[in-house]
């Protein structure tokens, strides 16, 4: 191993991304901007009230508590919609963009759940779907809401439900599922982009044919070609988690995991984007390539929205986007600290990560045909 | 030249010829007048010899792009390959570099088989690939550092700064240099292990004429220094200018090998007149009534052959004679473009 080029090479790297206004952006700015930006808008600091209206058919206390307890979380402004009325109608009229509708045996289920406790039931969620962020964010409210009635009535199991069920967890807001996301998404941007242009862009300007007349092996290359690009995701990743914290105030649990699923998703997206960058020659093809494959992603892997407030098909795609994965073992490693949840989502990130680098590596070649 | 001794297949009489290595030369017995062939062989001290390269084919799919070529280059020599786009230039370059694999055929750098003992050779040779562009935001001294760190060998990098005349460019960005430094900037990486062997693949495409000299200026200089250069090339100017030896490829085979001087005695014709924008039509037909031998190159241009020192005269007192328009007139004798065309039929710049 020459250690001589291995720290030039990295320092000269780092020297050279300093000057590239455009990747500094995209690494740094850009997850900057967008947590800046969807903060402001889903942050639950009270900044942000939704109009919330609530049709009650059921004449039991357990009822009013629940509605209590989404009055006293202060994202809700709510409005009592006259039982006779009809909700759908009674929302459009009075331009309402969510509501809920708590049936008439409401607690009498909660009471009879203590003797049978497979019985439950369902309030009824309604949106105006085309209000694309509100409905969804409010949902995951009045879901994670759900979740502590449910905890403090019956200490465990969900007696009430709605139609979706959120993974918020109840003391966590919109902007601690965000961060990590952002984290998982910026890395994937620049392992993917910049293994593209060091296997299209360095080939067809002759470097990768002059360094195969050097004394350099591949292998002392790309190590030192992933240092640097460790380096980027753990700059990428520091920055939003400060902000995030200074910011948005969010409470992170720094952990051995962290740093292992950082280090898997910085090795699985370079060998995404090596073998992107070898099967498409062109620098230009090369990039639709890798955003045609990290572009959907960042919607359909959970990265901003919670997954579980999609319909089961997305859902059942998500599973198959690494990404998903990375998500996952970040959200619970830092924000949740679910151990267990952790080490199996980590378990997928380290075998994406052996996998696509491991092809990467073995598929890329310096000599020509 | 060398000189042989032959004995005449027919009468068995010694003939007595010479020729340069790798030449066949036509003999004739002057007392029989039985014609026959000597052929001069590559007969030069392995010492000598910094490449070589034995029946290298270069074949994709259906494109034979090198056709079995044998060549060797000297060291200490500019050794010029000449040949039009798609001649095979680049491929053969390549295949000596170990950057493509042959498809058959040996090459040797400094005597040893490249398909074994290239990482003994990395250190002795320094290259610059065609079209090369190096990190943008590097600057020039960065660059040079950076592919120097790859070395055991430490060279002083403000030596080869000063060398390329590099001095004032040398904390701009890569990325900011025009044409020419960018190519200079080039050689300049070519050379931070002191190499032996330095491989410029069409150094000058692409540059405006005077960074092409410049470029020319800096590559007699490490001939100066004697350094081997093995010179990618499809201009003439550059090859006539700057090579030893020059080997000129077309289609993938070697059609011509020599020193200048030597193609041209081989294969060149004697002075030739040229005349430019010639404005009579008839004027061709005239000439060759009187006995001159013309080659018409279009466009009004028309160049007469010189068979005797004289007929110069009598040319310009024939085109006086017939009141002959034209705009100059030149005298000289084949330059490798014209052998060029003469050997293939095609015109260098055109020929691909
Ligand atoms: N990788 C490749 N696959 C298929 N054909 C190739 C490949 N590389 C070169 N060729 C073909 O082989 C022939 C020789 O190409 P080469 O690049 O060696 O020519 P060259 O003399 O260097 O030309 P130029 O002056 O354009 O650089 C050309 O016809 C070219 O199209
Ligand atoms: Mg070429």
């Amino acid at each position: 191993m020459n250690l001589k080029f291995i720290k030039t090479d990295l320092s000269l790297s780092v020297r050279s991304w300093l000057r590239s206004k455009g990747t500094v952006f995209w690494t740094i700015l850009f997850p900057v901007l967008l947590i800046l930006i969807f903060g402001a808008i889903f942050s639950g600091q009270g900044d942000i009230e939704y109009k919330l209206a609530v049709q009650n058919f059921d004449d039991t206390d357990l009822s009013t508590q629940f509605i209590e307890m989404l009055e006293e979380s202060t994202f809700f402004n709510i409005t009592t919609v006259d039982n006779d009325a009809e909700m759908a109608k009674y929302m459009q009229e009075n331009d309402f963009i969510i509501g809920i509708q708590i049936p008439s045996d409401f607690g009498e289920t909660i009471q009879e759940y203590f003797g049978d406790n497979t019985v439950s039931i369902n309030i009824t969620y309604y949106t105006d779907p085309t209000e694309q962020t509100t409905g969804p964010i409010a949902q995951s409210i009045i879901s994670g809401m759900l979740n502590e009635y449910n905890n403090i009535i019956t200490n465990s199991r969900n007696v009430v439900g709605m139609n979706h069920e959120s993974i918020l967890g109840e003391e966590f807001d919109f902007i601690d599922y965000f961060v990590p996301g952002m984290i998982g998404f910026t890395i994937m941007n620049s392992m993917v982009y910049g293994s593209i242009e060091r296997n299209t862009k360095y080939r067809k300007d002759g470097i990768l044919r002059k360094l195969l007349t050097m004394p350099v092996t591949r292998y002392d290359w790309i190590f030192s070609k992933m240092l640097f690009m460790m380096f980027l995701s753990f700059i990428s990743t520091f920055v939003i988690l400060i902000v995030g914290i200074l910011v948005w105030g969010i409470g992170i649990q720094m952990n051995i995991f962290f740093f292992i699923i950082i280090i898997g998703t910085s090795f699985m997206f370079s060998g995404l984007g090596m073998l992107i960058g070898r099967f498409v020659k062109d620098q230009e093809t090369a990039d639709v390539a890798g955003g045609a494959i990290t572009f959907p992603m960042m919607f359909l892997a959970g990265t901003f929205f919670p997954l579980d407030q999609m319909p089961d098909i997305l859902q059942t795609i998500a599973q198959f986007l690494p990404l998903y994965y990375v998500n996952e073992a970040l959200r619970n490693a830092v924000i949740y600290g679910d151990i267990d949840k952790t080490l199996f989502f980590m378990g997928f990130v380290i075998a994406f990560a052996i996998i696509f680098f491991s092809l990467g590596v073995i598929f890329t070649k310096w000599k020509e045909d | 030249m060398i000189e042989k001794k032959v004995r005449c297949l027919q009468c068995g009489n010694i003939i007595t010829s010479s020729g340069n290595p790798g030449e066949v030369i036509l003999v004739t017995c002057p007392e029989c007048g039985k014609k026959g062939k000597v052929t001069y062989k590559k007969e030069i001290q392995s010492d000598d010899v910094a490449i070589e390269a034995i029946n290298l084919k270069k074949v994709y799919g259906d494109l034979i792009a090198v056709n079995s070529i044998s060549f060797y280059v000297r060291k200490g020599e500019v050794f010029a390959f000449l040949g039009p786009n798609g001649a095979g230039k680049t491929t053969t370059v390549e295949m000596i570099e170990s950057i493509r694999q042959p498809t058959e055929g040996t090459i040797k750098i400094l005597g040893k088989d490249i398909s074994r003992f290239f990482n003994e050779i990395k250190d002795k040779i320094g290259i610059l690939p065609q079209e090369f562009f190096s990190f943008e935001r590097f600057t020039v001294r960065e660059t040079l550092l950076y592919y120097a760190s790859l070395y055991k060998k430490n060279v002083d990098i403000n030596e080869i700064i000063s060398m390329m005349d590099l001095k004032d460019q040398e904390n701009k960005l890569y990325m900011n240099l025009s044409g020419g430094l960018k190519q200079r900037v080039g050689v300049a990486i070519a050379l931070v292990n002191d190499p032996e062997i330095i491989f410029l693949d069409e150094p000058s495409t692409g540059l405006d004429p005077k960074a092409r000299r410049e470029v020319w200026e800096v590559i007699a200089d490490l001939r100066r220094k004697g350094k081997t250069i093995f010179l990618t090339t499809h201009y003439m100017e550059e090859a006539e200018y700057l090579a030893d030896r020059i080997v000129i490829i077309h289609k993938g085979k070697i059609i011509a090998e020599g020193a200048l001087e030597e193609l041209i005695n081989k294969y060149g014709d004697e002075n030739i007149l040229r005349i430019k924008d010639c404005k009579s039509k008839d004027i061709i037909s005239k000439l060759k009534e009187n006995d001159f031998e013309t080659i018409s190159e279009g466009n009004g241009d028309i160049a007469i052959k010189i068979k005797y020192k004289e007929q110069i005269l009598e040319v310009l007192s024939f085109l006086k004679h017939e009141c002959v328009d034209y705009s100059t007139i030149d005298i000289r004798r084949s330059n490798l473009e014209e052998i060029f065309l003469k050997l293939t039929g095609a015109k260098l710049r055109e020929a691909s």
